[in-house]
């Protein structure tokens, strides 16, 4: 019997004692927040999108490796975690900057870009951007999903003193960044008048 | 309690994301009442975090796939009745469990499909028909001509073997290049393969598209091309459906 057919085979006969169809609830409830997190990392829609496919398929295949029901979702992320590990491996000298959305590179800004920019949710997620990849990583995982930080450890496989350090300092550089990225107020402003 | 300056930012930290044990917890709240800095630096740190959460509430794009609960629901029954045939299927097949187990722990990437798919085509097309999609997100021509070979290769030998399955390509980033008329290499194996293989689709991504044409791209696709809303929603409704996945 070929492998591919005995991994189906061996899907189905678990799925069928083991009700792995709460496994496919699960999964399709940890998607959204999943896919959050990815954008919050990659801040391309379609890489996140593909990143978290990844994560899923691998999840899926590998669902006799999750011992404790209890750790599902910290195991789906780390499987995520892996997956953004590997993408920023094979990519690093090629990412192409005009997929990086979000990202503040250009210094010529347009009407539309200002106005956008104005805008609180584009400018916390330019300057999430623009943090070091480690620090976005434990900043989204506390925030976004609320993972307690021995877990953020184990997602990310690094100490819970990293963890930490890291979310300390992402925290004391976006406030940093929030205040570089805020529309600036002229102090003169030209009223229009009335001449007669 | 310590001072203000004593009070590390991981502390506070800490304390804003409700990490600290009772005791140490009452002991920082005693000491930010009476401290106006130190209340400060909290509101901004919860201020921070209230900011990260609104940001991301509502990600672009975010094409997420359903499972309608109706339909669901009608499918319950049935999956009893299955589970039911299932434990009787144990006791039967119990030495079987064995083998399940040791091929549980064979792991298999995307790069390990390949062998896979090709030890498929070769050996057990008669066991049971599968169906497959083939997905491929890389431009890489090396890339495209693979995806392309080894879909024909399945094709060929499900026709000699005389099982209907189904294989379907889907393209997404610059994988849709493979199925753009004025972009692809392989236009005309692709005209022929449909032409010889009735049984053989290919779909584009519409987000890629999308994307493509938001960068001034003129996205012309070739004929008989389907387009799905999301490469990666049409992947997961497959994969529900049971269909084998290889990821070029």
């Amino acid at each position: 019997m070929s492998p591919i057919f005995g991994e189906t085979l061996k899907m189905k006969i678990l799925s069928l004692f083991c009700g792995t169809d709460t496994f496919q609830e699960q999964f399709e409830t940890i998607r959204p927040n999943l896919y959050r997190v990815a954008f919050s990392w990659s801040h391309n829609a379609a890489l996140a999108d593909d990143l978290v496919q990844e994560a899923l398929v691998k999840a899926l295949k590998n669902t006799g490796q999750l011992r404790d029901p209890a750790l599902f979702n910290g195991w789906v992320f780390s499987i995520l975690a892996n997956c953004w590990r590997d993408h920023f491996r094979q990519h690093r000298e090629m990412d192409d900057i005009d997929e990086l959305e979000d990202c503040l590179c250009s210094t010529q800004t347009s009407p539309e870009d200002d106005h956008s920019q104005s805008q609180i949710v584009s400018r916390v997620r330019a300057a999430v951007a623009k943090l070091p990849i480690g620090q976005r990583q434990v900043l989204t995982l506390v925030d976004l999903e609320g993972f307690p930080y021995i877990e953020v450890a184990s997602i990310l496989a690094i100490p819970i003193g990293t963890v930490m350090s890291r979310l300390s300092r992402a925290r004391q550089e976006l406030k940093i960044l929030l205040n570089e990225l805020a529309p600036q107020h002229s102090a003169h402003v030209s009223h229009l008048r009335r001449v007669i | 309690m310590k001072s203000n300056q004593i009070i590390s930012d991981e502390l506070l930290n800490s304390f804003v994301d409700d990490e600290l044990e009772l005791d140490e917890k009452s002991e920082l709240i005693n000491a930010i009442r009476h401290d106006d800095t130190l209340k400060e630096r909290v509101c901004e740190l919860r201020g921070l975090k209230e900011m990260v959460q609104h940001a991301y509430r509502q990600p672009p794009s975010c094409t997420v796939p359903t499972v309608k609960k109706s339909a669901h629901w009608k499918h319950s029954c049935i999956q009893n009745i299955s589970r039911l045939a299932a434990c009787v299927l144990l006791l039967v097949l119990g030495w079987s469990s064995g083998w399940v187990m040791s091929a549980r722990s064979q792991s298999a990437s995307d790069q390990k499909l390949m062998p896979v798919f090709q030890a498929t085509q070769s050996n057990n097309v008669a066991e049971k028909p599968n169906n497959f999609i083939v997905n491929v997100s890389s431009s890489n021509p090396a890339r495209l001509k693979t995806a392309l070979d080894e879909t024909e290769n399945l094709l060929e030998a499900n026709k000699r073997a005389d099982q209907p399955f189904k294989v379907e390509i889907v393209a997404n980033g610059g994988g849709v290049n493979l199925l753009r008329s004025d972009v692809s290499p392989f236009a005309k194996r692709i005209a022929l393969m449909r032409a010889k293989y009735p049984n053989f689709d290919y779909l584009a991504c519409k987000v890629s598209i999308s994307k493509m044409q938001k960068n001034g791209v003129i996205v012309r696709l070739l004929p008989h091309t389907g387009i799905t809303p999301s490469a990666s929603e049409e992947i997961n409704k497959r994969l529900i459906q049971g269909w084998d996945y290889v990821r070029i």
